[in-house]
């Protein structure tokens, strides 16, 4: 039978557990608010039992650990989700932001003003003679052309904006990884598997900050250190204790930042390489996304330079004589009316389908920037291509057939797709209008699940005030038996040390 | 078993609502108050290309109208002048009926008003030269009498995606009478039949007086056909504007329909939205205050 003295001594144990414990709640009621804070619990067991002959008596309670609630596998797919979700918001954001502007459907738009334009030869056709006609279609090609050029250098100008802020995000992801690989080293080295609540609780706040920046996949090994990759898994941001930078470096001048994943020493490249996160959605915007409602602008230009130059050159002007020259020029006067200035004047079209040269694919590239109305013209607007017949002052054919373009089925190569000019925008605004929608529902989405996730490991893991109360309840209620208990068995001791005998 | 709810987890849901009700409120405000239904291609993808496509087709059909207008104002000076030229005919048929020598200052008279006619301007340039606007179609004294100078070309104007109409009729056509058919003997040219008719009263032979009147008869006849033609032409263009005005009418109304806001359904989603909004808020604060510390002594 254990002694008075072992008595009090479990008395104590009782004290000291309860304590501690309490301890644990004090600690989960402070970090009610602290972000991504999971919440600890005092594991108490009972202590190894003393036997005596056959008996087996309790020796009192010890504190084994102080755990943290946590689901490791919900913190992997969150930081996975995390990412699409991020991703999904910046392409929306970038995408919803060029939208009003480049899918003006009213008289400010694209549609609205290449209409003008080919109106503006209509309205040529009624009177080759009048001065004021030739210039005011020259006006409408003008108002046409910059229309292009502000919603194409709109775009331009969303690029540039990514890829300033890549050059920053690639900051802060060197920064976050180093840190998680700091935070690797501790956990590493805990005393027993899973002791270090809080290093991993900075951990996954800084994880989850990472895969709010890059599309990130992460592991655990099994002394508890994360392994990241790239969501491509092209390239490793930290291994055990160890991170590897990111490095932005801009190709050429004026170039966009390329990014490369420094493996120790060895460059691999990786701007292409992350598809998700802030980071992921900025470089899909600035190398795909944007480039390719660029790329239908070139097209528009392509084809109005190519049909009209085509017709112009091959018309007379006022005064009968073969024009010679195209509408649209190259805005480098150094290319002036040069087949290889960048516009396919030497293109030929057939009416089912269109034809392009050699070279074509690459040279309309970047066309909108270079569209101008041929200076000569402006100079002297009288050498419009009008007619086509000599010595007429009144024959308007010519100005007919360029007008016509305006209803050709076929006047634009979209992709490869002989498209009409009305049904090419229309194309560009259903297009915007798609994406710019279908980022918004993967957004939403993402932003369901993540927080539907969130929720989950919430429920595990958050702190819940009126739970903590009531453990703290349970837990003062049993220190003050413990104390009770430590004050009868001193009592006894009392009695059998001072009354004893007398 | 009941589900574990962390104390942040209400909070976040609730911000989470809240802030979809405002987002919704906002988006639903612009609708109200642009008129508008769609503010980004991105709200309504097809809905936006249609009223694009709806803006285009009305876009065309008003400068259809605009050629329209502008052919017609060309047919009507046409018009105008071959109506004159068949009164001045006229008139030269009761002078060949009267037979009188006395009459001739007055057909030469009449020949320069034709000759005014034929050369005829509007908005600057010369009606019945073909294209060669810029050139008088019949030359008068000193040189040449009555030459064609103009040629026999039609000016075509774009009325619609596939049709064209010419506004013009050439003077060769008209005046000289090029194509018709006339009697053997006889003349269509106008200039010529009125040349003829002035020294054939002046010499009094009867029976040259009578091809005379016979060539006006011809051209009288040719005056008609041209009219015919041009009467054809206007009642085409006529029925065109009407259909172009019509069918730009239903278009305007297909757009709005897609673009305007639809107000009942609008205010209601905004003062629904508005209820959400004040019971979200509500709950949040009542949520706020309960809690066991609140309890403990």
């Amino acid at each position: 039978m254990p002694g008075l003295n072992a008595s009090l001594y479990l008395g104590l144990s009782g004290l000291q557990a309860q304590q501690a414990a309490l301890n644990v709640v004090g600690h989960n009621i402070a970090n009610v608010n602290t972000p991504g804070y999971t919440r600890q619990r005092a594991a108490l067991s009972a202590s190894q039992s003393q036997v005596e002959g056959q008996i087996y008596f309790g020796t009192g309670v010890t504190l084994s650990s102080v755990q943290g609630i946590r689901d490791r596998f919900l913190d992997l797919q969150i930081y996975r989700e995390t990412a699409k979700q991020t991703g999904a918001d910046e392409r929306y954001a970038a995408v919803n932001a060029v939208a009003s502007s480049l899918g003006d459907t009213g008289s400010t738009g694209i549609a609205a003003q290449i209409q003008a334009f080919f109106q503006g030869f209509q309205d040529l056709s009624t009177q080759p003679e009048s001065a004021a006609l030739r210039t005011s279609l020259l006006g409408k090609a003008q108002a046409m052309i910059t229309g292009l050029q502000t919603k194409y250098q709109l775009l331009e100008d969303q690029r540039g904006n990514a890829d300033q802020s890549i050059g920053a995000l690639v900051g802060e992801v060197n920064t976050l990884t180093g840190q998680i690989a700091q935070l690797n080293q501790r956990i590493s080295t805990e005393t027993t598997s899973g002791a270090d609540n809080d290093a991993r609780d900075q951990r996954k706040t800084l994880t989850d900050k990472l895969a709010g920046l890059v599309g990130i996949n992460v592991s655990e090994s099994s002394k508890g250190e994360y392994q990241i990759t790239l969501d491509s898994g092209s390239a490793v941001l930290v291994t055990g204790t160890s991170s590897f930078d990111m490095v932005a470096e801009r190709s050429g001048t004026g170039g966009y930042l390329q990014l490369a994943a420094d493996m120790g020493g060895t460059l691999v490249d990786a701007t292409s390489a992350i598809k998700e996160g802030t980071l992921g959605a900025k470089l899909d915007l600035r190398d795909n996304i944007l480039v390719g409602f660029q790329a239908q602008l070139d097209q528009l230009a392509a084809g109005l330079s190519s049909n009209v130059n085509l017709a112009h050159q091959t018309g007379l002007a006022a005064d009968g004589t073969l024009s010679g020259q195209g509408f649209f020029l190259n805005a480098d006067p150094s290319n002036a009316n040069d087949s290889s200035n960048g516009l396919p004047v030497t293109i030929s079209f057939s009416s089912a389908t269109l034809q392009f040269g050699p070279g074509w694919t690459s040279r309309y590239k970047g066309m909108v920037n270079l569209l101008a109305v041929n200076a000569a013209l402006v100079k002297n607007p009288s050498l419009i291509a009008a007619a086509s017949a000599g010595g007429a002052a009144g024959d308007n054919s010519n100005a007919l057939r360029m007008a016509a373009f305006q209803d050709d089925p076929a006047a634009v190569n979209m992709g490869g797709t002989p498209t009409g000019f009305n049904s090419a925008v229309a194309a560009l605004i259903t297009d915007l209008g798609t994406q710019s929608q279908n980022y918004k529902a993967q957004s939403t989405a993402q932003q369901n699940l993540v927080s539907a996730l969130q929720s989950q490991r919430d429920s595990i893991s958050g702190v819940n005030l009126d739970e903590e109360a009531s453990n703290m309840m349970t837990l003062q209620r049993g220190y003050q038996a413990s104390a009770r208990f430590i004050s009868v068995i001193n009592q006894l001791t009392d009695q059998l040390v001072n009354q004893f005998g007398r | 078993m009941s589900f574990r709810t962390s104390t942040a987890t209400q909070q976040r849901q609730n911000l989470q609502d809240l802030q979809a009700t405002q987002e919704r409120m906002a988006l639903n405000n612009a609708r109200i108050t642009s008129g508008s239904r769609i503010g980004s291609p991105g709200e309504d993808p097809n809905g936006a290309a249609l009223i694009l496509d709806f803006g285009n087709s009305i876009q065309a059909n008003t400068q259809y109208l605009k050629q329209v207008t502008s052919a017609s104002s060309f047919l009507t000076s046409t018009e105008d002048a071959v109506n004159g030229a068949v009164q001045a005919v006229m008139r030269l048929q009761e002078l060949a009926v009267s037979g009188s020598s006395a009459s001739v200052p007055e057909v030469n008279a009449i020949l320069q008003n034709l000759l005014g006619l034929a050369n005829t301007q509007s908005q600057g340039k010369y009606i019945f030269s073909g294209t060669k606007t810029d050139t008088q179609p019949f030359g008068g004294p000193p040189a040449a009498p009555y030459t064609w100078q103009g040629n026999s070309e039609a000016i075509n104007l774009g009325v619609s995606a596939s049709t064209v109409v010419a506004t013009n009729l050439t003077g060769d056509d008209v005046f000289q009478g090029v194509n018709y058919l006339a009697p053997a003997g006889v003349s269509a040219n106008l200039f010529t039949v009125a040349t003829d008719l002035a020294s054939a009263l002046q010499s009094g032979i009867g029976a040259d007086v009578q091809t005379a009147s016979k060539g006006l008869d011809a051209v009288l006849n040719n005056l008609n056909d041209m009219l015919a033609k041009l009467g054809g032409r206007q009642a085409g263009l006529l029925s065109l504007q009407t259909s172009l005005g019509n069918f730009n009418a239903s278009l305007q109304s297909l757009q709005s329909a897609q673009e305007a806001t639809d107000y009942p359904t609008a205010i209601t989603e905004y003062s629904n939205d508005q209820t959400i909004q004040s019971a979200t808020l509500s709950v949040m604060a009542k949520a706020n205050k309960v809690n066991l510390f609140d309890y403990l002594a």
